[in-house]
């Protein structure tokens, strides 16, 4: 298994990681969105190494054309944002990376010393049998992810909808002093 | 392409085991309906009708019983424990109701949204405490969750309440972050997420010290952590209660605690046993930090809400004693605690909701002076709520600890249950602090005048106070329902 | 009758919290109404204790052997984990309760004058009422347990709320002391649950009898080194309540913040609780500990006699003399009872019962020069004699019985002390006789600087003792008197028991 393929996987693996560090780091949000595109079009490209074609396929149309379409909307349109100068800064640096480090010792240890059942990919399609176990198997957790959902939708409406009586405006003044 | 065999017999029995979630779903859209139809004076029947969906769930899940309907192919199951929590979680929701009739008037809640969502959320608890499968338990989670947050933040014009839900929302996500790498860790090295089946694999060993499954244990743990508030995953807790409208915090104290640790007791009594070397030193850590740094913080706070968010990170600490100790006694004693939590918890917030005329500085102990002889049945009540709180007999607070205690010392962990002694004799002193503001501090001038309960919040309060008496009079027939529930679940 | 007969303990247990949840429902501003149902409510029991009194056999022992033990109830409390609801008494237990329902009918007519809030003070009376009676009645050790700090909120409050000017303070310093008590009592019963077997079922049990049974020990309990440190938990458990010194600190506080009342109460009643415990738990569990542990309590009584004496001469509040009279009088129980002769224990737990009566008198007495004079300094009266000669007649009664005059109940009971306890520690004793100079020499200047001598003024018009103070006096008075010249009825009351008492205590295991 080595030679172009394993290189490509690694390539796919550092686009991933690396534009995960840079969304957590970037001072600029708007930059921090657009490396979110990368790392998400990273996790569809390891997705097809794993044999997963509908789910590589999914995660390309819903999470980078359709939530990060969103996400970038929702920070072009507010003009609150994006007049001010928006970073997320932060703090406690050095115990969050202790504490970081020790997870990430513990997990990488973890990967390297287990002998995992490595099974050799088999590249077939996979969207008949998601389906068919969606409706039999996984039947009760698809349909408690639709009252999920649901509840989203709900929470979403409320809090974004202007109070009755009160204008939005106002609202904001008030929660932003 | 051939049809998929579908199995009426099988989904009709999974929709059994699913009745109480489908009525407290079905209500929660109900009332979304209703919300619609309804002109604005109309809207407290929004109220009612949430009561009587949750009556209805109740009576659903009685007449289910607590035999063993297993449905979805092992997705869930509704078995003695499933209805031991169904029905502590359902109590906790009715209740929680019952209040709002007064609450939302005063709070501006009276909308069909604020009602929809703690019915969603009380699905969500109801599907994670009885989910056997790490699936179901997780959606459950997320389902509870979601809601919550939106409801922490509900009134958007008060800097604190969109502090606590940002806060417990960010770490809230980032613990579902946490819980959901802990299960496909766990996937990867058992190849299932069903409970039973993990914990099956564990006694014939194949898992047993392979490291992948235990940081998935592990992982999954801290999501679990973040849940019920165990410090050091505690930091969220005070924030969002004091920043959420009183009445979803007491929900979230009553309701929240009980799912998550519905679901962790699950995991811990089936799969633990095996690994209980590695994993018992961890939560006796956990309990000891937890019950310590709870109660040392509930003393410093001045605010009654914070003190009793505080208070709630120390019950988390007693109940994990209690997990600590596993076996039939531990389990017993989890689920005769979190029952009794629920009523105590929700009665104390109940009472000082209608003492506190606004948010925020409305809840400061200074707040409280001169109420208890003034208003002789409020005070009394948050008396008795409190001292139930503090574990003092003749309440169900002292036979929940020294059953959580005892199984601690029956299971040979005595220094836990000497700390934990030590602990609830330390909460005595912030639980009192209210009580002596109510009767011994001097009245100032114009004492507060309490808010005229409605009758149905009246009733809320009495069934939580005489909960706490009979529970701690007589516990023997609650005590031996949760014993067999423990035991449905172990066989 | 049958009824009454059968469940009589539990009637004089729960008739008072009856009463207070009657009173709960009277409406406000029937302040007199709530006086009397609280009377009634206290004076009930001192009936049913009268007829406990009549049908008691006082041939049999009790203490250990469960047949012994008379007006028995048992039932099952909360089963899985062998809860019993079992009250019995003994010659142990009956003069505790007796002592509780005279004090406690007294202490609520004594409590007429309170005006603030009466119908708070009443029902926390009467629930407090009911816990101590659990307490001397009860013989399952949770029940016990449970009884025990069903006391202590009432008595936090009652201090806490009708209390004087440092009433926050000295009611928190009592809470956090006994609650600490507790706290160490509540370890013992779990380690003492958790190592015994109940020899009819082989569950783990908490009925009191079967751990005096030492058959049934096992576990942590086969060691002496842990037999040791539990019983120290207990002993300093129960060493709070009593006090014993260096515990006692608590004391003086309380006493002096105290409604009238309630400082009868405390001194009468909860203070015995700790050497009742002793009694009832510590020593017959623990006979092997005792035995190990019977010098350090000789030591630890006698402190308390010469140090309460010395610190009771040093004070200048009437109030806190009496208080540490009580610790000085709490030394001669312990001694007593450390002698481990039956002459000794006799003597303590008569010692229990008289100074229960005595220091009733005082505090009653004491109360009421306070709700005239609206002070206890004794340096600042003078020649009281002469203006209110009843009321310095009861406080010359008062003092004689507390100094230990021959012919009253303090001195035979403190003269069984010396007998029982002379041969056995003799250094000891001398010590503690010399103590009694000290206690004679403060209550005497003490009688001198308020009665005798020349007339302060500014009471010269000071108001006689009134009809109802007499009736909270006299029978003490009559008691007192009664048990001093003629002391068998009371001593032939708890012999039989104390003396298997010893005889448990002293046979080697």
């Amino acid at each position: 298994m080595n030679g172009p393929s394993d290189f490509i996987f690694y390539a796919a693996a550092a686009l991933t990681v690396g534009s995960a560090i840079l969304v957590a780091t970037l001072p600029n949000i708007i930059y921090a969105a657009v490396a979110l595109l990368f790392a998400f079009a990273g996790v569809a490209g390891l997705y097809v190494f794993l044999s997963a074609d509908f789910l590589a396929a999914t995660q390309v149309l819903v999470y980078v054309g359709g939530i990060l379409v969103l996400i970038l909307f929702a920070v072009f349109l507010s003009n609150r944002l994006a007049d001010v100068k928006i970073s997320n800064p932060g703090h406690f640096h050095l115990p969050a990376a202790a504490v970081c480090l020790v997870l990430f010792g513990v997990l990488s240890y973890t990967a390297v010393s287990t002998p995992f059942a490595v099974k050799t990919a088999v590249y077939l399609p996979t969207t008949a049998d998601i389906g068919e176990m969606l409706m039999t198997r996984y039947l009760l957790p698809f349909e408690v992810a639709s009252v999920l959902l649901l509840a989203a939708l709900i929470g979403a409406a409320l809090l974004s909808r202007p109070e009755r009586g009160t204008p939005e405006k106002a609202d904001m003044e008030e929660g932003r002093g | 392409m051939t049809p998929i065999a579908m199995d009426t017999g099988a989904l009709v029995r999974g929709l059994y085991c699913i009745l109480p979630e489908m009525v407290v779903i079905g209500t929660a859209i109900l009332v979304l309906l209703a919300d619609l139809l309804l002109p604005e004076e109309g809207k407290k029947r929004l109220c009612h009708l949430s009561v009587a969906g949750v009556a209805a769930a109740i009576l659903s899940a009685l007449w289910l019983g607590p035999g063993k309907i297993e449905g979805f192919s092992g997705m869930i199951v509704h078995d003695g424990m499933g209805l031991f929590f169904t029905l502590t979680i359902l109590a906790a929701a009715l209740l929680t109701l019952m209040m709002a009739t007064g609450y939302s008037e005063w709070e501006g809640t009276q909308k069909g949204e604020f009602y929809a969502l703690i019915l969603l959320s009380t699905s969500g608890m109801l599907f994670m405490a009885e989910g056997t499968d790490l699936m179901t338990v997780f959606l459950g989670l997320e389902t509870l969750s979601i809601p919550i947050y939106c409801l922490v933040g509900f009134h958007r014009g008060r800097m604190r309440s969109l502090e606590g839900a940002m806060k417990y929302f960010l770490l809230g996500a980032f613990s579902s972050g946490f819980f959901l790498y802990g299960i496909a860790l766990m996937y990867a090295a058992a190849g299932t997420t069903r409970i039973p089946v993990i914990a099956s694999m564990m006694r014939d060993a194949r898992l047993y010290g392979n490291p992948v499954f235990l940081a998935g244990i592990g992982l999954l743990l801290v999501g679990f952590a973040f849940k019920v508030s165990l410090v050091p995953f505690h930091m969220w807790t005070p924030d969002a209660y004091e920043g959420a409208p009183t009445l979803v915090t007491a929900f979230m104290g009553a309701a929240v605690k009980a799912a998550a640790f519905a679901a962790l007791l699950r995991v811990v009594l089936l799969t633990f046993p095996a690994i209980l070397p590695a994993m018992s030193g961890v939560l006796w850590v956990l309990a000891a930090l937890t019950m310590t740094v709870g109660n040392f913080s509930a003393l410093l706070q001045n605010n009654m809400k914070r003190m009793l968010a505080y208070s709630s990170i120390a019950h988390a600490g007693y109940i994990l004693v209690g997990l600590t100790a596993g076996g039939v006694a531990g389990g017993q004693a989890v689920l005769f605690y979190v029952l009794v939590y629920a009523f105590m918890n929700l009665g104390a917030f109940g009472v000082i909701m209608l003492v506190a005329q606004r948010e925020d500085d409305g809840y400061d102990i200074d707040n409280f002076a001169g109420i208890g002889f003034r208003y002789p049945v409020l005070g009394g009540l948050l008396s008795l709520f409190l001292v139930s709180l503090a574990g003092i007999p003749p309440t169900a607070g002292f036979v929940g600890k020294f059953y959580l205690f005892g199984a601690a010392v029956r299971s040979g962990y005595v220094g836990l249950a000497v700390l934990g002694v030590l602990n609830s004799a330390v909460s005595v002193y912030y639980y009192l602090r209210p009580v002596v503001s109510m009767y011994m501090a001097p009245a100032p001038e114009g004492i507060p005048v309490p808010r005229p309960p409605r009758s149905a919040f009246s009733f809320a309060l009495c069934a939580s106070a005489a909960a706490v008496l009979l529970l701690g009079v007589m516990p023997a027939s609650a005590l031996e329902f949760a014993e067999r529930s423990v035991l449905s679940l172990l066989m | 009758m049958g009824f009454i007969d059968n469940h009589i303990l539990s009637l004089m247990t729960f008739l008072p919290v009856l009463g207070a949840a009657a009173i709960l429902c009277v409406p406000r501003g029937k302040d007199d109404v709530i006086r009397w149902i609280a009377a009634a409510a206290s004076f009930l029991p001192l009936v049913l204790s009268v007829k406990l009194l009549y049908a008691f056999d006082r041939s049999v022992a009790g203490v250990n052997v469960a047949g012994q033990f008379q007006f028995v109830e048992h039932y099952s409390w909360i089963p899985s984990i062998n809860v019993e609801y079992f009250l019995g008494a003994d010659g142990i237990s009956m003069p505790m309760l007796i002592l509780t329902a005279l004090l406690s009918f007294l202490a609520v007519i004594g409590s007429f004058g309170i005006e603030k809030k009466v119908k708070g003070y009443m029902a926390l009376f009467l629930l407090l009422e009911t816990g101590m009676m659990g307490v001397f009645a009860s013989l399952d050790f949770f029940l016990f347990y449970v009884f025990w700090e069903v006391m202590l909120l009432p008595m936090y409050f009652l201090i806490g709320i009708w209390g004087g000017p440092r009433k926050e303070y000295a009611a928190i310093k009592f809470f956090l002391y006994t609650l600490a008590g507790s706290v160490l009592m509540l370890l013992v019963l779990l380690a003492l649950y958790f190592n015994t077997t109940n020899p009819e079922t082989g569950g783990h049990t908490f009925n009191l009898l079967h751990y005096m049974a030492q058959s049934t020990h096992n576990g942590w309990l086969k060691g002496f080194d842990v037999r040791i440190l539990l019983f120290l938990g207990l002993f300093i458990g129960f060493a709070i309540k009593v006090p014993l010194f260096p515990f006692h600190t608590w004391l003086p506080d309380a006493h002096v913040e105290a409604p009238t009342a309630i400082s009868v109460i405390l001194a009468g009643v909860l203070l015995k609780m700790g050497t009742y415990g002793l009694m009832r738990i510590s020593f017959p569990i623990f006979p092997d500990v005792t035995r190990w542990f019977a010098v350090p309590m000789a030591v630890i009584g006698v402190i308390n006699i010469v140090y309460g004496a010395l610190c009771a001469m040093a004070q200048s509040d009437l109030k806190k003399m009496v208080a540490y009279s009580s610790v000085s009088h709490m030394g001669f129980v312990m001694l007593g009872m450390a002698a481990l002769t039956p002459t000794g224990m006799v003597g303590g737990a008569m010692q229990m019962f008289s100074h229960g009566l005595i220091t009733a008198m005082l505090f009653f007495l004491v109360g009421v020069v306070y709700d005239r004079a609206h002070h206890r300094q004794i340096d600042g009266f003078g020649g009281l004699g002469a203006v209110v000669p009843v009321y310095t007649a009861f406080v010359s009664f008062a003092f004689f019985a507390s100094l230990g005059l021959p012919g009253l109940s303090g001195f035979i009971a403190e003269q069984m002390v010396f007998l029982g306890s002379f041969d056995v520690f003799r250094t000891i004793v001398v010590i503690a006789a010399l103590g009694i100079i000290f206690v004679a020499a403060f209550h005497l200047w003490a009688l001198q600087r308020v009665f005798l001598g020349p007339l302060n003024p500014k009471y010269a018009a000071l108001e006689e003792i009134n009809a109802r103070e007499v009736f909270c006096l006299a029978p003490l008075g009559i008691i007192v008197m009664y048990i001093g010249v003629w002391p068998m009825p009371v001593i032939s009351l708890m012999n039989s028991s104390l003396v298997h008492l010893v005889d448990l205590v002293k046979a080697v295991i």
